[in-house]
């Protein structure tokens, strides 16, 4: 297809607002962004290639280490296939504690994607303000799972580790303060005068359009598609789970779900803190042999892994589908075309909330 | 001898793509669906997709058909319209809408549906290896 | 040493620019750069400045296993930054391939191959006081009297 552009603007693979490298090469008339083309291949690690063949015991490591934002996401839907395939099942304690470590997790994924919009648009304030708060959400998550990033907390048959009492005190303490400060923030991101003028009407992403790139989470739900795999997984039904819907469709909308969501999830980890009730952490089983294919949320999407075992508990087959592979191929082929300037590029880019890591793999 | 000055050749990295598990399952399928050789479509595919659109394929493949492609119109189903045209942007839309519509007018002149549809694939068929 | 030696060293303590590179991680690491910049660890009061600018960059962290699509661009990125200059392996990634470096993965490391690497900091991930206190540990054992050592 020949077109006519202007000029061919590229930006990153180093680009200031971009945490990650990638190249987004701009076709512009004037101003305006006609199209865009992305170029990746920084990040090609062959995770798939080198988990074919070896142990759950290491897979599950290597699943982590997918995306160190999301790492618990990563662990625990791949363990979770494993139990589906061997018919394992999984104390109730467990569970629950791994809905608080997956919420915890998420709201730390969210805050730092919200802060790298803020600091996009130039709202350093504000960017600070949520990244001090994650800061306390990684002390939780610390003291639950004791690692900071990659915590390897969940194992087949249940958890790692137990709650303490007096870490559960302290935990809804925190939760109660972060609430507080959270609720101050996305009121200060929702009356800004100024953030809405960066952020109101640019990125559309209409849902017919949405729906064509299977566009899934959070963007997703900017657009009023109520996909939510949480709505899926049998703890979170029993916490009567609803997904954040919003009909904005720009980047507004995006940043305000995952302001809702970050609310949601303390709610979430409040209710599981009350339901969790006294008994063992880790059941037992005998790893099989299958082939399934199995979904949760990330913070980012849904998030495949279709998997192949064999009867010694090794990994056979596996492919991983990320969400942002689509979230960020609809940013580029549907949200960034028609934006006003070049800066609103990134600010767009940004607001999908686009890892790398997890599309190269 | 051309000099990259930042632009890198890309296709070795789109090839890596392209061999995925998922990847590479779906594009066999398609391959002997349009009757040509995985090669030769890996080949169209990397000339013509840019690589977050190849990552995304297999997802806009099954979103394409969850969302029920072309239920409405039989003809246009067995060509795989939507699919080939949206879910997969292989052939631009207009081009896919003119071999659509030689088809269905040798429908009408006469000429029985699966032949009719063969034809149209080999229409396809003819844009890719060209 | 000269007045204006140390007249540089004073001024080149309290201002070091940051940028980093990421040549194939898993992300950890690159989070743990940016927690950096958080209030709690206040990385601005040492005055060390991240900004992704390899032209006015001090020191560039690199993060993450090198993948085959840094192959030439990471020596470009190293021929930025102008003297003095110090690059500084962040996470096990760069330093020996960390989780990466298995048989059929696409990953080139370590790191120090391709550019001369002045620190390693370990750990899958190290955590933001580690970074820091590298950077600052830098400071003193690569630019201090930087210009009597070329001599
Ligand atoms: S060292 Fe560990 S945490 Fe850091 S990028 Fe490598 S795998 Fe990720």
């Amino acid at each position: 297809m020949k077109r006519t552009v202007d000029v061919n603007i590229p930006l990153g693979p180093i680009h200031p607002c971009f945490k990650e490298p990638a190249r987004l090469k701009c076709e512009t008339r004037g101003e305006r962004v006609i199209g865009a083309e992305v170029e990746l291949g920084y990040m090609k690690k062959g995770i798939e290639r080198i988990m074919k063949g070896r142990p759950w015991q290491e897979v599950m490591f290597l699943a982590e280490r997918v995306c160190g934002i999301c790492s618990v996401i990563h662990n625990m839907v791949f363990i979770e296939a494993i139990e589906k395939i061997s018919g394992i099942e999984v104390p109730p304690r467990a569970a629950l504690l791994r809905v608080i470590a997956n919420e915890l997790d998420r709201m730390q994924s969210h805050m730092l994607a919200n802060f790298s919009y803020c600091y996009t648009i130039e709202h350093e304030t504000l960017a600070m303000y949520l990244l001090d708060i994650r800061e306390q959400v990684m002390d939780e998550l610390e003291r639950l799972t004791g690692a900071r990033v990659t915590c390897a907390y969940i194992v087949p048959g249940g958890v790692r580790c137990d709650i303490r009492n007096e870490d559960r005190d302290t935990l809804s303490a925190s939760l109660d303060r972060i609430e507080h400060d959270l609720h101050r923030y996305a009121k200060m991101f929702e009356t800004g005068p100024m953030i809405a003028l960066r952020s109101k009407g640019i990125g559309i992403l209409t849902e017919e359009s949405a729906l064509q790139a299977h566009v899934v989470g959070p963007t997703a739900r900017a657009s009023g598609i109520a996909v939510d795999m949480r709505t899926n997984h049998p703890t979170y039904r029993k916490l009567n789970f609803a997904p954040v819907v919003r009909h904005g469709c720009d980047n507004y909308a995006r940043v305000m779900v995952r302001f809702d969501e970050l609310s949601a999830s303390i709610g979430l980890i409040r209710q599981s803190l009350r339901a969790l009730s006294p008994g063992v952490i880790r059941g037992g089983g005998i790893c099989k042999a299958g082939t399934l294919r199995y979904s949760g949320e990330a913070p980012r999407g849904e998030l495949t892994y279709s998997i192949t075992t064999d009867e010694y508990g090794r990994v056979a087959e596996i492919q991983i589908q990320t969400p942002s592979i689509m979230n960020i191929e609809a940013c580029c082929h549907y949200m960034i075309i028609g934006v006003d300037s070049i800066a609103d590029v990134t600010s767009a880019f940004v607001s999908a909330d686009p890892c790398i890591a997890c599309t190269e793999r | 001898m051309t000099e990259w000055l930042y632009e890198q050749d890309l296709v070795s990295q789109k090839y890596r793509i392209l061999i995925a598990h998922e990847h590479d399952q779906l594009i066999r399928a398609l391959a002997s669906d349009l009757g040509v050789s995985v090669q030769e479509l890996r080949r169209y595919m990397i000339e013509h997709i840019d690589m977050i659109l190849l990552e995304n394929i297999p997802a806009r493949y099954k979103a394409a058909v969850a969302a029920g492609a072309d239920a409405d119109d039989p003809v246009a189903r067995e060509l795989g319209r939507d699919i080939f045209s949206r879910g997969i942007p292989l052939i631009p839309n207009q081009q896919m809408e003119e071999i659509l519509k030689k088809i269905k007018e040798r429908i009408e002149a006469g000429s029985p549906v699966p032949e009719a549809v063969a034809a149209g694939k080999a229409m396809v068929r003819e844009v890719i290896l060209r | 040493m000269t007045l204006l030696q140390r007249i540089k060293d004073l001024v080149r303590s309290r201002s070091i620019h940051v940028s980093y590179v990421d040549v194939g991680s898993c992300n950890g690491c690159d989070i743990e750069i940016l927690a950096c910049l958080a209030p709690r660890y206040d990385i601005e009061q040492y005055g060390i400045y991240v900004h992704n600018n390899p032209r006015e960059a001090d020191v560039l962290l690199v993060v993450g296993a090198f993948t085959l699509g840094w192959e030439e661009k990471l020596k470009m990125v190293w021929d930025k930054i102008p003297e003095p200059k110090a690059a500084i392996a962040i996470g096990n990634c760069p330093i020996s391939g960390g989780v990466f470096d298995r048989r059929g993965s696409y990953v080139d490391p370590p790191v120090s191959k391709h550019i001369p690497i002045a620190a390693e900091v370990p750990g899958c991930p190290p955590r933001p006081t580690e970074i820091l206190s590298a950077i600052l540990s830098i400071r003193d054992t690569v630019f201090a009297g930087w210009e009597v050592k070329q001599r």
